[in-house]
């Protein structure tokens, strides 16, 4: 198949580039996306249709021998904090390397992309997570051993309604973290979670109260192998089948405190902040899977005698031209919410002093008990919430989580209908490239519905962009607690961390806001 | 035709209305699923009431009725599974493609296919024998018999036994929609044939339908397009139903605007069904309303059932809802017998 627009360098995809790097390391990113592509083309594209077949018959069969290929690659870790191991690349780089993989099968990247988004929870919890299951991760990469992660918020009674705070309030939420001596017992149902029946770790969603989930939706890391954790049955997908969606069930798993990320009940603002970093991503595999349907009609009516003078056609021409115009205005949409993300947003955190004099302690120092021992406490927790509060704002983080998701909507409408007009183009008796086709078609659909579906985003966009509001997305600096007799207090010293000068973020809006 | 009654023809809707509904609709899976035992079951079904020949008179073992009764029939049988609809469409549109002799040879219960060789297909027939291959030959794996249709300059119809020499039948295992009319690749190297439409007039003399090349081509768009509209009415009951039952937000995801303006939509493009223009005798579809409803009335499927399963959300992803399998389906009406965007050309050309 030829592949005119992965020929193309970053800065003729990004013209922005050209100008001033947008901020970017470029030549990094070029690298990046090489290493993709070329695990693309190796491993990726010759073995999708065939991966497709036999997951369609058994969806849990899963391709082991693909993931360490792609670990090989650094897949799996490009994503990692540099102190942990990986790679410290950032949403705009995920984004880039997961086009490259979709525009080659959006199944096989989204193994790739559910792992990131599985340890993303993580990532906010800043150092305290740099030594734990993150290098685990890195480390098992590296000895050819992969381990993956999956990520579990949707539960049988609520999907939309888990991924917006103000649905969430209303929310049927029938699972329920129980606080015990030492941590919590999970209980629950968890549906459709990519990834959710190969995953050594899992990063999972529930309340401590159900009576208030939004107070108190939080965010623990699982480990698989807990008693009462168990795959219920792995789904038979419509498309992207070479990810497995799981229903997960959890009955009475312990989970010790030390494996509450972040803090009790920052669980939903933390959400939001996953989402606006995941959704660019989304919304670039969503521009790659249309671009992959593009190569592979526009290689048909160039190369197969089946389609002998169709390209002197205008209406073919129109069509192509059409899907040109799309693709290019996804890809410029989902890079603009990554690099605004990465630079705008969340730029103050990646570049605050403390933060990146900390990235340069040794792993053997920042590993020795009593520091680990700090980094994990409730100081350091709130410290490293107190920094994020002093590099961006709630209002910052709900523009960021606006444009994520006009490019995932975006993105999503622009790969149903490419890969559909490419469909019409070749017709019923194109032969092989047909049954690539209807299988992009197929992986298209749910790039409208996964990461909230596109209805959900475009409300984002409405509260983001049209009216302003604010969403509380970043953790409240002090973190109340209810009490055993249910008044609320906060948590211990944590005041003592906080900075004076620090900007409170109450809504902004001229209405209707919702902090 | 005969001169049935109004009752009577909306007495025939309802029985295949019935049949879809107790039939087909639990079955689909596994008719989607690729089971020939399902469909040799479904096809006893069908044979037994006669909608394999339907537009056949009673001479020749059919209910002599007309094309709008196929269509109505068909619809019906769609909103239960549109694959077996379209071995319905295919067969009744072969068998009245064939000569009175050629009929008296097809036994009872056995199934035909009309195989269009329209766009895109390297067919060619010379001397009596048929050369060339054909992709994606929808309802053609199995059949008992085929007929190819020629388009083009001269076009032609001809009849070919399934186990006729040279004549080479692989299943489509990529086949993505309708799946209950089983797609084969079809190779064919010195095919003898003989002529269908073998009246004196270039018109089929057998059936009471007295097809020509364009009839039957129109009568293939029509019918998909009622497939498409079957399909579409069954996306539009599951979202409806679905969207009263499911709660978001603490309402049913119906109160949600963002849901309502979906099943709107669905609606509307429902209450937009044209139907299609049948002559007096009701023997012969307009080629040129026949492409115009085929072409809005599978785009509309196909918008309607990415709606329905926009709707369903996540659920709808999943293959036992049901709810994807229409996508599939009104996607493959799409591009039956030819791609929409060839049916405009086409269009313009009658025009």
């Amino acid at each position: 198949m030829r592949s005119i627009t992965a020929d193309r360098s970053l800065r003729e995809q990004f013209p922005r580039l050209a100008a001033d790097g947008g901020g970017l390391d470029v030549r990094e990113l070029e690298r990046l996306r090489t290493r993709a592509r070329r695990f693309a083309d190796e491993h990726v594209r010759p073995r999708a249709l065939e991966i497709d077949r036999r997951t369609g018959e058994d969806p849990s069969w899963f391709d082991w021998d693909l993931v360490r290929a792609g670990g090989e690659q650094g897949m799996l870790g490009f994503m990692i904090p540099k102190p942990a191991g990986g790679g410290g690349a950032r949403c705009t780089q995920s984004a880039v390397v997961m086009e490259e993989l979709c525009a080659a099968c959006p199944g096989i990247a989204l193994i790739f992309g559910a792992h990131a988004l599985g340890f993303s929870p993580l990532l906010l919890g800043g150092p305290s997570q740099w030594d734990g299951v993150l290098a685990e991760l890195v480390a098992s990469e590296r000895t050819g051993e992969p381990l993956l992660m999956a990520c579990a918020i949707t539960e049988p009674e609520a999907g939309t309604d888990v991924e917006d705070p103000d649905l969430l309030a209303r929310a049927r939420i029938t699972s329920h973290a129980r606080r015990v001596p030492g941590g919590f017992r999970l209980s629950g149902t968890k549906r459709f979670i990519s990834n959710g029946s190969v995953a050594r770790w899992i990063t999972l969603l529930m309340p401590t109260d159900p009576r208030r989930p939004v107070e108190t939706w939080t965010c623990f890391l699982l480990d698989t192998r807990s008693e009462g954790f168990a795959v219920a049955r792995v789904e038979h997908k419509m498309g992207q089948r070479a990810c497995p969606a799981a229903e997960l069930t959890f009955d009475e798993v312990f989970v010790p405190d030390e494996r509450v990320v972040s803090r009790e009940g920052d669980g939903a603002g933390a959400t939001m902040i996953v989402l606006a970093s995941s959704r660019p991503p989304v919304g670039a595999i969503a521009t790659g899977i249309a671009r992959g349907a593009y190569e592979r009609v526009l290689g048909w009516l160039e190369e197969d005698r089946a389609a002998r003078g169709l390209l002197e056609r205008q209406h073919v021409q129109l069509a192509l031209a059409g899907m040109e115009e799309e693709i290019h205005l996804a890809r410029q949409a989902y890079m603009d919410a990554a690099t605004e993300l990465d630079h705008g947003t969340l730029g103050g955190v990646m570049s605050n002093p403390a933060a990146r004099a900390l990235e340069h302690v040794p792993a053997s120092f920042r590993r020795r008990a009593r520091i680990r021992s700090w980094l994990s406490s409730d100081r350091a927790r709130d410290a490293t919430i107190a920094l994020l509060h002093r590099s961006t704002s709630d209002r910052a983080m709900t523009r960021s989580l606006a444009l994520s998701s006009m490019a995932k909507a975006h993105g999503g409408d622009v790969a149903m209908h490419v890969t559909g007009a490419a469909l019409e183009l070749v017709g019923l008796h194109a032969g092989p490239v047909r049954a690539e086709l209807e299988k992009l078609w197929r992986d298209a659909k749910l790039t409208q519905i996964y990461e909230g579906t596109n209805q959900l985003n475009r409300l984002e966009v409405y509260r983001g962009l049209c009216r302003s509001e604010t969403i509380s997305c970043l953790p409240p600096l002090r973190r109340a607690q209810p009490d055993t007799d249910g008044r609320a207090h906060t948590n211990g010293d944590a005041g003592a961390y906080l900075d004076a000068d620090a900007p409170r973020h109450a809504s902004v809006d001229g209405g209707g806001g919702r902090s | 035709m005969s001169g049935i009654t109004a009752a009577e023809r909306a007495e025939i809707r309802a029985m295949a209305r019935e049949l879809g509904h107790r039939e087909l609709t639990p079955r689909a899976a596994s008719l989607d699923a690729g089971g020939q035992d399902v469909l040799a079951e479904c096809w006893r079904l069908l044979v037994e009431l006669g909608l394999d020949r339907v537009l056949l008179d009673e001479q020749h073992g059919g209910a002599g009725l007309g094309i709008p009764d196929l269509l109505a029939t068909i619809e019906e049988l769609a909103v239960g599974d549109g694959g077996t609809a379209m071995c319905v469409l295919l067969c009744n549109a072969a068998l009245a493609t064939l000569a009175d002799e050629q009929l008296e040879d097809v036994p009872a219960g056995a199934r035909w296919a009309l195989v269009p060789a329209t766009s895109g297909t390297e067919v060619t027939i010379s001397d009596g024998q048929l050369d060339g291959r054909l992709a994606c030959a929808l309802g053609a794996h199995g059949a008992d018999g085929l007929v190819i249709l020629l388009d083009g300059p001269e076009p032609a119809a001809s009849a070919v036994g399934a186990g006729a020499a040279g004549l080479m039948l692989e299943r489509d295992l990529e086949q993505m929609g309708l799946r209950a009319a089983p797609a084969a690749s079809v190779e064919l190297t010195g095919v003898r044939c003989a002529p269908a439409l073998g009246g004196s007039d270039g018109r089929a003399d057998g059936g009471s339908a007295e097809l020509s090349v364009e009839d039957a081509l129109a009568l293939l768009r029509a019918g998909t397009a009622a497939i498409a509209h079957g399909i579409a009415r069954r996306a539009y009951e599951m979202a409806l139903e679905y969207a009263h039952a499911r709660r978001q937000g603490g309402v049913a995801i119906i109160e949600h605007d963002a849901v309502s303006d979906m099943l709107s939509a669905m609606a509307v493009r429902l209450a937009c069904w044209p139907g299609i223009a049948v002559d007096s005798a009701g023997l012969a579809v307009d080629p040129a309303q026949a492409l115009a409803v085929n072409i809005a009335a599978t785009d509309a499927a196909v918008a309607s059932t990415n709606d329905a399963v926009q709707v369903f959300g996540g659920t709808g992803y999943m293959v036992e809802t049901g709810v994807e399998k229409l996508m599939r389906d009104a996607k493959y009406c799409q591009l039956f017998p030819e791609p929409n965007w060839v049916a405009h050309d086409e269009l313009m050309r009658s025009l």
